[in-house]
């Protein structure tokens, strides 16, 4: 939807930034189960991903119920009837008034053309 | 903030159907994480034999790290539900998006109307000048040499006009004339030439 307005904007930002955060959240625990593989695995790297997991974790679980708690508060149940259909069929009048206009201006120029060569 | 309204029974459920959701993504994600850590764990001491420890473990680790990819993807799928559900439900910015593009709208559709009301004041004197311009000149006198489709309404009329002076003897040998650089006007023309030139056969 290209109208996203000011106030939804924000909120589908943040939504889509859970999105990358949940890609996160898989790379580290991937990161840390590879790590664990290893011969030696190299504890400072395994102690920074799993904390990066944990608090991914965490930190998505925390937007996502706030974002449900919020539609909880705002959400009717009725479907929205707003539209901006009215507007829209005046604009679209207003610019066939524009063409229509182009078009006869476009005559008068062709008629004054038109003398002049003869 | 405001108190909970009595939301229908269907997105009542619906929301608490998301929370469950994200509860059980969460829990399973932890769960298996923590698991699989544990497994990692070499124990020395094992009922069966190590290899087959080591297969055992081998195959509890796919699957949990399949469980952890699993809810991952559900929770993915949580949030797609939730930013469709934000968008039809959410009335104040739906509202305002409403808003927003009827100002955007009606802004353009004024613009467009103040435009044309200039530009019809600008024609206007244009247009006057155009007209008596037109109406004082030869080709007024010599619109009859036009064929009749080719007329604009505006010289329609005044063709008619023209046809009503002939009836009054003034355009006859006009109207027999077959262009108008042939010659000179006829004498009875009347004193209807302007400044735009003295005859026809300036223009030849």
């Amino acid at each position: 939807m290209a109208t996203y307005s000011l106030a939804t904007e924000p909120r589908l930002r943040a939504l889509e930034d859970i999105e990358r955060e949940i890609g996160a959240i898989l790379q580290n625990a991937g990161t840390v189960i590879l790590e664990l593989s290893k011969e030696k695995p190299n504890e400072r790297l395994l102690h920074r991903h799993a904390a990066a997991f944990r608090a991914s974790v965490q930190h998505v679980e925390a937007e996502l119920s706030a974002q449900i708690r919020y539609l909880t508060q705002v959400a009717t149940g009725q479907p929205h009837e707003g539209s901006s259909y009215s507007s829209r069929k005046d604009c679209q009048m207003a610019l066939q008034r524009v063409d229509y206009a182009r078009l006869k201006l476009r005559d008068v120029a062709r008629t004054c053309e038109q003398m002049l060569e003869n | 903030m405001a108190q909970q309204r009595a939301l229908p029974q269907s997105k009542e459920t619906l929301l608490q159907s998301y929370n469950k959701r994200l509860k059980d993504d969460i829990k399973s994600m932890m769960d298996n994480f923590t698991e699989i850590i544990k497994t990692a764990k070499i124990e020395d001491e094992t009922q069966v034999s190590r290899a087959t420890q080591g297969e055992q473990d081998n195959y509890e680790m796919h699957v949990r790290a399949s469980n952890i990819v699993r809810a991952g993807e559900s929770l993915m799928k949580l949030v797609s539900d939730l930013k469709q559900f934000l968008i039809l439900n959410d009335f104040p910015s739906v509202n305002e998006a409403i808003d927003q593009r009827n100002q955007q709208l009606r802004a353009l559709q004024e613009e467009c109307d103040r435009k044309l009301t200039a530009l019809r004041d600008e024609v206007s004197i244009d247009l006057y000048e155009l007209e008596e311009e037109y109406y004082s000149s030869r080709w007024r006198k010599s619109s009859s040499l036009r064929e009749a489709n080719d007329l604009p309404l505006c010289e329609a009329y005044w063709r008619l006009d023209l046809d009503t002076d002939a009836a009054d003897g003034l355009a006859a040998p006009l109207q027999a004339s077959p262009e108008p650089s042939a010659g000179p006007l006829p004498p009875a023309a009347p004193a209807h030439s302007h400044a735009s030139g003295p005859g026809p056969t300036e223009h030849a």
